[in-house]
C-alpha cells in the first residue's frame, strides 16, 4: 500500500488518576474503546496490534491480543520506554505499506503511582539495577539533574528559562479536564518548588500515575470524512551517543534532516510541538536536536518564546506529562493523542486556531545515565 | 546515620562483573582494556562495545577523579536511603577516556563544583558501599 495514503485514524485516552485499584488491562480496554470509536471502526476490523508497557509483563502483545478477543497479523512489542510509542506508529505504518496489516490499534499505558515508579526504575535495566540503583540514583530524578545541570554548566541555561515550558504547559492543563494538576502555575512558584534532585524541583518533574493512550493507524480514507491525519515523516533513533553517561544530545540530531527532508517541511513550518517532557531539560534538548535553535541556544529561545497552547510556540498543548501526569510508556503517547486532538479541530477550549500540520517526539529507555531512544514524527491533516 | 550497606539493592554479581566487584570489596577501581583495540571502558561487559574482541583484561585505576557534573537528590529511589539525604550523585570522569556515576560522601551539596577533585574511599570504608564511592580529595 501507498505509505503517503497511510496515517492515524482514530484516537482515544483513558481517565487518569493518581491511585487505583483498576488493572493495566482496563485502563489499555478503555483507551481502546474510544480509539475504536473516534476511527468508527468495529472491534473485527483490527488486525494488527501495537503495546508499550513497562508494568505489562509477563504479558506482551500477543497475550494482550488474547485479552482483548483479537486476531492479528502483526504484533509489536514497545521496547524503547517513552519513544517506544511514535516509534509503534512508524513501525505500524511499514507494516501496513508492507501488506502485513490493515488496521493496527497502538498502544502505551501503565497503571503505576510514584512508589511503584521507582520500584520499576530499580530494577529497569541490567545496567541500570547493578550500576545506578545502589547508589540511590533517585531514581531518574538524579540522572537529569546530572544532565540539567551539565547543560546549565556548559551554555549558561537558567532555570528561569526552562519554567517558562512548565508554567507554559500548566496553562495548557487548566483546559483539559483529564490533566491531573490543573493549579494556575507561575514562574516563582516553579522557582521556589521543593528540591527533588538539585537542581530539579517539583516541578521540573512527572507524577506517576495511571492510564492509557492510544491510535489507530490505518488507510486515509478508512478515516470518517474530514477526520484523517497524514504521517509525512518518521524517524527513530536508539544508543546515541553511545559510551556517555550524561550527554547533552540525543539521537534527534542524527535523523533531523531526513524527518524535515522526507516532509517536505522545517520546524519553522510546525503548528505545534509535542515533545517528550519528563523534565523540561529534555524538551530543551530536543528543540535544540530537533533545529529550533542551535545547540546550546536553547535558553535565549525558551525566553523569547511562550509555550502555552495559544503561545508563539505551541508545546504540548494538554498539558503534557508535566501537568497531565505519566502513566509509564503511555507518556509516550499523550503527545501522539493532543497532536491527532489538535489536527482533527477536537481540542475544545484549547483548540488552536490555525493548524495543519505539527511534529511529535518520543524519548525514553533511560540506561546507564540517561535515556537510549529517540523517535520523531511529522503528522499533517489532510485537506 | 547512614544505612548499612546489606540494606543498599546491591549489584548482581555474575561472570561479567565479578572481578570489578571484588577490586571494590579491596577498595580498588577495576576498569576493562581491550586487547585488540586498546580502548577501556565502565561499565563490565563480555565485550569490548568498541570493537567486539573478547581479548579483555582488567586494570585497576589510580581511584581519583574529578567532577563533571553532579546532582543532589532529596527523594532517593530506595528507602534504604532515606537516611543518607540529601546523595551527591555525581559523573566522575576517572580516566581519560572514562567518566561513571558514583556517590560522593562527606561532603555538602553547595561544595561541590564542576572540576572538584575526589578520591575513592579507603578499604576500611569500602564494604559499606555497594559500589565504588568517593569522597573530596583533600590534599
Amino acid at each position: 500500500m501507498d505509505a503517503t495514503q497511510i496515517g492515524i485514524i482514530g484516537y482515544g485516552q483513558s481517565v487518569y488518576v493518581k491511585r487505583t485499584e483498576r488493572s493495566l488491562f482496563s485502563f489499555l480496554a478503555e483507551a481502546s474503546r474510544h480509539a475504536l470509536a473516534s476511527a468508527g471502526l468495529r472491534k473485527d476490523e483490527i488486525d494488527g496490534l501495537a503495546v508499550s508497557s513497562f508494568e505489562l509483563p509477563p504479558d506482551n502483545a500477543v497475550t494482550l491480543a488474547e485479552q482483548f478477543g483479537l486476531s492479528v497479523s502483526w504484533a509489536y512489542l514497545g521496547t524503547a520506554g517513552g519513544a517506544g510509542p511514535v516509534a509503534s506508529v512508524i513501525n505500524a505504518a511499514r507494516a501496513i505499506t508492507a501488506g502485513h496489516a490493515e488496521i493496527v490499534l497502538c498502544l502505551a499505558g501503565d497503571n503505576y503511582d510514584v512508589a511503584g515508579h521507582y520500584r520499576l526504575m530499580d530494577n529497569f535495566n541490567r545496567a541500570l539495577k547493578n550500576y545506578g540503583s545502589p547508589h540511590g540514583f533517585g531514581g531518574a530524578n538524579g540522572l537529569f539533574g546530572i544532565i540539567q545541570r551539565k547543560h546549565m554548566e556548559t551554555y549558561g541555561t537558567e532555570r528561569t528559562q526552562l519554567g517558562r515550558i512548565s508554567v507554559g504547559q500548566r496553562a495548557s492543563a487548566m483546559l483539559n479536564d483529564n490533566a491531573l494538576l490543573r493549579a494556575p502555575l507561575t514562574l516563582e512558584e516553579y522557582l521556589n518548588a521543593r528540591v527533588i534532585a538539585d537542581p530539579l524541583r517539583l516541578y521540573d518533574c512527572v507524577l506517576p500515575c495511571a492510564g492509557a493512550d492510544a491510535v489507530v493507524v490505518g488507510p486515509l480514507d478508512r478515516a470518517p470524512a474530514g477526520k484523517a491525519v497524514r504521517i509525512l515523516a518518521g524517524y527513530e533513533r536508539h544508543n546515541h551517543p553511545p559510551g556517555e553517561p550524561a550527554p547533552l544530545r540525543g539521537g534527534w540530531e542524527l535523523f533531523r534532516d531526513f524527518l524535515y527532508r522526507d516532509a517536505g517541511f522545517g520546524p519553522e513550518d510546525m503548528d505545534f510541538v509535542q515533545a517528550y517532557d519528563d523534565y523540561p531539560i529534555m524538551v530543551a534538548i530536543q528543540l535544540e536536536d530537533l533545529g529550533f535553535c542551535p545547540k546550546g541556544e536553547v535558553g535565549p529561545f525558551l525566553a523569547r518564546h511562550s509555550f502555552a497552547w495559544n503561545g508563539s510556540l505551541p508545546l504540548n498543548t494538554g498539558g503534557g506529562q508535566l501537568s497531565c501526569g505519566q502513566a509509564g510508556a503511555g507518556g509516550g503517547m499523550i503527545g501522539l493523542v493532543e497532536g491527532v486532538r489538535q489536527l482533527r479541530g477536537e481540542a475544545g477550549v484549547r483548540q488552536l486556531a490555525k493548524v495543519r500540520r505539527g511534529l511529535v517526539s518520543g524519548y525514553g529507555m533511560v540506561g546507564y545515565g540517561h535515556g537510549l531512544s529517540t523517535s520523531t514524527i511529522i503528522l499533517e491533516k489532510v485537506s | 546515620m547512614t544505612g548499612e550497606s546489606a540494606e543498599y539493592p546491591r549489584p548482581q554479581e555474575d561472570s561479567d562483573n565479578r572481578d570489578f566487584l571484588e577490586a571494590w570489596r579491596d577498595g580498588c577501581l577495576a576498569v576493562q582494556v581491550c586487547g585488540a583495540c586498546g580502548r577501556s571502558f565502565f561499565y563490565p561487559r563480555p565485550l569490548c562495545p568498541h570493537c567486539w574482541s573478547d581479548r579483555l583484561s582488567w586494570q585497576t585505576l589510580p581511584g581519583k577523579g574529578e567532577v563533571v557534573s553532579f546532582s543532589a537528590i532529596y527523594r532517593p529511589n530506595h528507602p534504604s536511603f532515606f537516611s543518607d539525604i540529601p546523595i551527591v550523585l555525581a559523573e566522575i570522569r576517572v580516566a581519560e577516556e572514562i567518566t561513571l556515576l558514583a556517590r560522593i560522601i562527606d561532603i555538602a551539596p553547595e561544595a561541590v563544583r564542576i572540576g572538584t577533585r575526589v578520591r575513592l574511599l579507603a578499604k576500611s570504608e569500602a564494604n559499606r558501599y555497594p559500589l565504588p564511592t568517593f569522597r573530596p580529595d583533600e590534599r
